[in-house]
């Protein structure tokens, strides 16, 4: 009798993640994780204040490319966990940017100037 | 040239007299088994020749590294001259990458002519300034790449508080980092440059950049590039980057009487005010890179050098802005300054201007012979 007590016990203790894990599609914490984030460092190219968006230059060597940006709301609030809102950055600003990506693309979550570099 | 600084370079003199000499091409002495095997292994990617079919494309310049820096020895020096160009407005500098970039290619894929009727990338609309660029070589920029922030920042002098005239500044790469690569010293390290020159050069993605340009900043038309990218694996990338990293610094030729003296008059005209003879690499976990001396002949900053001279700008760098370029390799070179303007070391000096307009004068108030010695020992190097 006991054996089989300890049996089902050291059974129970083995499938159990497995009986909560369950195939991914039955998730339901799926849609609340958050989505990816991004973080890009570069020189801000082009900002529009009143269409929240943002052209960052980033790139590898002489390697260059533009990232598109659109001002989350946080952003545009600029809550305290927010840094910067969009119009408090203008060209020429080095910035790092965290970001997410959407169905419409990336939007900002956050965005931090770096220090102007001395010449 | 300060005691400092001369005694360094008499005490390199006197190292590297002592040793085997190093010719143009050849890996760093000190290398280990592991080493010299990843640099002869890079070198055959560096002299790999890529077609639309592995991925060239579809804007390029050319179609291996090697195909450039090629004379006399790969990582050497060619005869090919690209083109740049920006935009610089109100102080600030524009790459153009909405148009395609800074690097114009001067090529295009049979699919990409086919399909856009063009051999070439089109020309920015919005830039206003275009610049020649030849083939530099690539020696020593492994050294190059240890030389601490710290160091380049301490040869700085923007305000010229010593009054010599030459007031060298670092330039920033795009997220702030002090530049050392490229005629205007915009990349901040080795990798980052290699990874670049894949790209903006042969339009060879790779995992450091994953996508192609944009064609004068319309997409590439369907069907034009149909290779999977990234184009090359990092394994690849890095073994070229192992290649570039292990070349050596060149010994000079053994100097003549004449070069000899010519060595004493370029630091005693001034030119070692920008081009120090000596820098010293940083610490490194490769022991034939760690902490080393070694002639390199620039400060890696930024420098005025004059109207004449202006083109484009990149990062902080100014139309007349350019990096002090190191002197390595120049034996072998036939056409000098960053665009290939000067036939001869002479002229290359003459046309010297802005910060380097002292030295300039100094040097052409020179007799003949002395002019003659100044050239034999440059061309030692």
């Amino acid at each position: 009798m006991l054996r089989k007590t300890r049996i089902a016990a050291l059974c129970a203790i083995l499938l159990t993640p497995l009986a909560i894990s369950g195939p991914a599609g039955n998730r339901t914490q799926s849609a609340a994780q958050p989505a990816p984030s991004y973080t890009y460092r570069g020189t801000v190219h082009a900002v529009n204040a009143s269409t929240g968006t943002l052209d960052l230059i980033t790139g590898v060597g002489m390697s260059l490319r533009l990232v598109h940006l659109s001002a989350g709301p946080a952003v545009h609030t600029s809550a305290p966990t927010a840094g910067l809102r969009m119009a408090d950055v203008k060209p020429g600003d080095i910035v790092t940017v965290e970001c997410h990506r959407t169905s419409a693309g990336l939007v900002v979550d956050r965005i931090e100037k770096l220090e102007a570099p001395a010449r | 040239m300060t005691r400092p600084r001369v005694a360094a370079a008499l005490f390199l003199l006197l190292a590297v007299g002592c040793k085997k000499p190093v010719k143009p091409g050849d890996p760093l002495p000190g290398l280990t088994a592991e080493q010299l095997a990843r640099f002869n292994r890079g070198k055959e990617v560096f002299d790999s020749v890529f077609t639309p079919h592995t991925g060239l494309g579809p804007l390029f310049n050319s179609t291996a590294c090697g195909e450039c820096h090629e004379d006399p020895v790969a990582g050497g020096t060619g005869d090919e001259v690209e083109v740049h160009a920006t935009a610089f407005k109100g102080g600030m500098c524009d790459p153009l990458v909405q148009e395609g970039g800074p690097v114009i290619q001067l090529h295009t894929t049979p699919a990409l002519k086919a399909a856009l009727g063009i051999d070439r990338e089109p020309f920015p609309p919005s830039a206003n300034a275009r610049a020649s660029r030849t083939t530099p070589v690539v020696f020593a920029r492994g050294l190059l790449d240890l030389v601490p922030d710290s160091a380049i920042l301490a040869y700085a002098d923007s305000e010229d508080r010593n009054h010599d005239g030459v007031h060298g500044r670092p330039n920033r790469s795009l997220d702030g980092r002090i530049g050392r690569f490229g005629r205007k010293a915009f990349v901040p390290t080795l990798a980052e440059f290699n990874a670049g020159a894949f790209v903006a050069e042969m339009g060879i993605t790779n995992p450091a950049q994953p996508t192609e340009e944009n064609i004068g900043g319309k997409p590439i038309p369907p069907g034009v590039d149909s290779t999977a990218d990234p184009e090359i694996r990092q394994e690849e990338l890095d073994l070229t980057d192992d290649f570039v990293r292990f070349l050596a610094d060149p010994t000079p030729t053994k100097l003549t009487r004449d070069g000899r003296r010519g060595r004493d008059l370029f630091s005693k005209i001034g030119c070692t005010s920008c081009h120090f003879p000596t820098l010293r690499s940083g610490a490194s976990p490769i022991a034939a890179l760690n902490r080393r001396e070694f002639f390199a002949y620039t400060d890696l900053l930024l420098h005025d050098m004059g109207p004449d001279l202006e083109d484009i700008c990149l990062g902080l760098a100014g139309p007349a802005d350019f990096r002090t370029e190191p002197l390595l390799g120049l034996r072998d070179i036939q056409h000098f300054l960053h665009d290939g303007r000067a036939a001869t070391l002479d002229q290359a000096i003459e046309l010297h201007g802005g910060e380097g307009a002292g030295a300039r004068d100094r040097f052409k108030a020179l007799p003949t012979a002395d002019r003659a010695a100044v050239v034999a020992f440059l061309k030692s190097l």
